[in-house]
């Protein structure tokens, strides 16, 4: 599997992104890409800001998105993840590869840890970034507004976790969100793995608008009941009324990781109107992690 | 696959947002009734003009392909036959950016910043008073003959290496930003002294001397008489300016330059390479000063890469990696838009009812025409960079009426007061994007700076200026 995570700065935050990252990865045993975009200068000076960063480097100072992939190389190795021969961080090794900058170093499992580094809009860049390479999960930071996230939701070909006010020394539960869309089995089983990860129970959630629960909305529960059974995970379900988004973000209160499955909605009426994974993302307090079929 | 398809065509949409907004305006404004004061070639040159300021400010599409929209549009809109558009497309300002571009590389890749850094050192020593005018002057001088960017490539390593190499047991926002602003602006405000100084005074030149019926033109010596005070002043005034933006925490940086120093002592004796660099742009320099108005500065500019490539200074695979080719193209086209705004009544359209709009004030205080031609520039350059103000802006504010000659200078000094914003200039946004200065520092010592700018803009207008063309016997 394949994880990218987007980092905005050295901050806190940033931190507990790739904490979360790294952890979670571990458990997908997947390979991990951290990505960083910069600032675009104006086209018009474009020229005159590469031929001064050109000069820069020659006195060994680097574009500042390398000095952020450098902080990160930092926080990870902190983690423990590279392997031994990594001998540091030599930004001399970065190499253009398909419209970004890529410095790739094995870690400990096997697999590699990829530093990215973009400039410009992030959702375009992400967008640009799942092109090229494709990936199972997104990993990004509270984005500055909800128009944004609901953007990362939509137009990221991949499942999309958004690390929200995520605390490193707090006990998070699992909130799994189980209806009857396509990507709530696949929801499941990356819950079961997370929760493996974090020792995390999981708190399943069947969430009916009426009292009347549907066939197909029973059957998701028994299976999602079934899966973590098998997979000997602490959980409990529960069969919910009232609004699901609010539903949701009552349960999830503050220390849950929410996981649920994304909207196979029209993408018209989707981009129009959101739909309910989005708008509890961008209601959210948690992490959230929203699920691609 | 519906979905994806979907998908991919909001992404587009959410993309491409301004460029749908200003094609749709183009669209609208094409099929609306033109006005009768202006021709329907000059309507039609009206409306490719706001859409071309509108895609590069915007940049919804890649700058090189604003230049190819510009020439699609000419000919399509029926403003120009296509043979005169391609004509319009090159001019000698065209060549000079060209021609300074490619300099501009080859000056850079001689590492001449390590030798610009001992010997700044050697005149400033490491008290910080001295070190920032240093900066400020140094950058601004260079700059007023090699260009701004040249300067900004060279400057800037040495700043933020004595930055770095600062004391760091406790913060120092104010030094750090004290000494990249120094350098920022010190070469934004050397850059207006010659036309070399920047391609928009290149610019300026050649819209000047299309626009002016008589013949007025300005040779590099005449340009250099006008404009040089406003260095002289802007050294000053940035210098002072600056320490009371940012009152350093320091009184001298002895470790830094220390160390600065011993980082730059491993380059040795200056090497046979660095001298002829030196020498062929000192050549190049003589010929702008004497040889201007017989071959025109473009011809000299590019004589001058080609010199830097037959003497072995850098070689065509460097030159062509590191010039940004798409900027020459944007500026042909929009140097060849001011061409058809002037030749179809857009300029003077515009520039009539922009003093219009100022009311009986210009016809009592000429003074007025000069401040809102400095507000105009001022706020676009801050907006689209300098060069891309003037040329756009240039054609009208050369008709905006009183002195071509005054309006010229005005325009092209005023669009150097990008002060504001990142976005103004290189310098600008490296030193923001680095994390070292917040975009409200920008904001601390540019309002300071602008208006000093201005005031000193406004006394070479009043006084200095009718005295130099009275003296030089200019004409």
């Amino acid at each position: 599997m394949r994880f990218l995570v987007a980092i905005k700065d050295t901050s806190e935050e940033s931190k507990n992104i790739l904490q979360i990252a790294v952890q979670i990865a571990k458990g997908f045993s997947a390979n991990l890409s951290v990505i960083f975009c910069g600032q675009k200068s104006r086209a018009i000076i474009e020229g005159q800001v590469a031929l001064t960063r050109l000069s820069l480097s020659e006195w060994n100072i680097y574009h500042p998105g390398i000095e952020v992939l450098r902080w990160a190389f930092e926080t990870i190795n902190g983690f423990g993840v590279f392997s031994d021969n990594v001998l540091g961080f030599d930004p001399a090794f970065f190499s253009e590869n398909l419209g970004r900058l890529r410095l790739i170093l094995p870690d400990k499992s096997g697999s590699y840890v990829r530093l990215l580094l973009r400039e410009g809009d992030l959702v375009s860049e992400l967008h640009k970034e799942t092109q090229v390479r494709s990936y199972n999960i997104a990993i990004i930071g509270n984005p500055e507004n909800k128009k944004k996230i609901h953007q990362y939701a939509q137009f990221l070909n991949t499942s999309v976790f958004i690390i929200k006010n995520f605390n490193p020394t707090w006990n998070y539960r699992i909130l799994l969100c189980v209806d009857d869309s396509e990507a709530t089995k696949r929801a499941v089983i990356f819950a079961a793995i997370i929760s493996k990860q974090f020792d995390a129970p999981i708190h399943a959630i069947t969430v009916s608008k009426t009292k009347r629960f549907g066939q197909n909305y029973r059957d998701a529960s028994r299976w999602a009941e079934k899966y973590l059974h098998r997979k000997g995970i602490p959980y409990h379900v529960s069969l919910l009324t009232g609004n699901p988004v609010n539903t949701i973000l009552r349960e999830a209160a503050l220390d849950h990781i929410i996981v649920m499955g994304k909207s196979n909605n029209n993408e018209l009426i989707k981009f129009i109107s959101g739909s309910k994974p989005i708008h509890t993302a961008q209601k959210s307090q948690t992490p959230i992690l929203l699920v691609k079929s | 696959m519906l979905n994806d398809f979907i998908r991919a065509s909001l992404l587009w949409i959410y993309q491409k947002k301004w460029l749908l907004l200003i094609v749709l305006f183009g669209v609208v404004a094409y099929w609306l009734p033109y006005p009768d004061s202006i021709s329907v070639r000059g309507y039609r040159t009206l409306i490719l003009s706001v859409m071309v300021i509108a895609l590069i400010i915007t940049e919804p599409v890649p700058l090189p392909a604003v230049a190819i929209f510009i020439a699609v549009l000419e000919v399509s809109f029926r403003i120009a036959p296509a043979g005169e558009v391609a004509k319009s497309f090159m001019s000698d300002s065209v060549f000079f950016i060209m021609g300074s571009l490619m300099m501009a590389v080859a000056i850079v890749h001689q590492g001449l910043d390590t030798r610009l850094a001992l010997g700044l050192i050697r005149l400033t020593g490491n008290n910080i008073n001295r070190i920032v005018f240093g900066f400020v002057g140094i950058s601004a001088l260079l700059s007023s003959f090699v260009g701004e960017h040249t300067v900004v490539a060279m400057m800037l390593p040495v700043g933020m290496t004595l930055i770095r190499f600062s004391p760091s047991h406790r913060p120092i926002p104010n030094m750090t930003a004290l000494l990249l602003f120094a350098i920022a602006f010190g070469s934004r405000v050397g850059s207006v002294g010659t036309p070399s100084g920047g391609a928009r005074n290149a610019i300026m030149v050649e819209y000047l001397r299309n626009s002016t019926t008589d013949g007025t033109t300005l040779s590099y010596l005449h340009w250099l008489i006008m404009a040089y005070p406003m260095v002289i002043l802007g050294i000053i005034s940035t210098t002072l300016l600056l320490k009371m933006a940012f009152k350093p925490e320091y009184d001298n940086l002895d470790t830094a330059i220390r160390k600065l120093k011993i980082q730059v002592a491993h380059k040795g004796r200056i090497k046979g390479k660095e001298i002829l660099t030196i020498v062929i742009f000192f050549i190049i320099f003589l010929c702008w000063l004497t040889l201007n108005e017989r071959i025109g500065m473009g011809i000299i500019a590019i004589g001058g890469a080609f010199l830097y490539m037959a003497t072995g200074v850098i070689d065509w695979k460097e030159i062509s990696k590191n010039t940004n080719w798409g900027i020459i193209l944007l500026f042909a086209g929009a140097i060849s838009l001011g061409v058809q705004m002037r030749d179809a009544g857009t300029a003077t359209w515009i520039g009539e009812h922009i003093i219009a709009a100022t009311g009986p004030l210009t016809d009592r205080y000429e003074s007025i025409r000069y401040l809102v031609d400095i507000f105009l520039t001022t706020t676009f350059a801050n907006i689209m960079s300098s060069a891309g103000t003037v040329a756009v802006l240039g054609p009208v504010t050369l008709h905006m009426g009183g002195n071509p000659l005054y309006m010229a200078l005005t325009t092209a000094i005023s669009s150097s007061f990008g002060y504001f914003t990142v976005f103004a200039a290189p310098a600008c946004m490296i030193i923001y994007s680095s994390g070292l200065v917040k975009a409200s520092d920008f904001l601390k010592a540019g309002w300071r700076l602008g208006i000093a700018s201005v005031l000193s803009l406004m006394i070479l207008y009043k006084f200095y200026w009718p005295m130099a063309i009275v003296l030089t016997n200019f004409k």
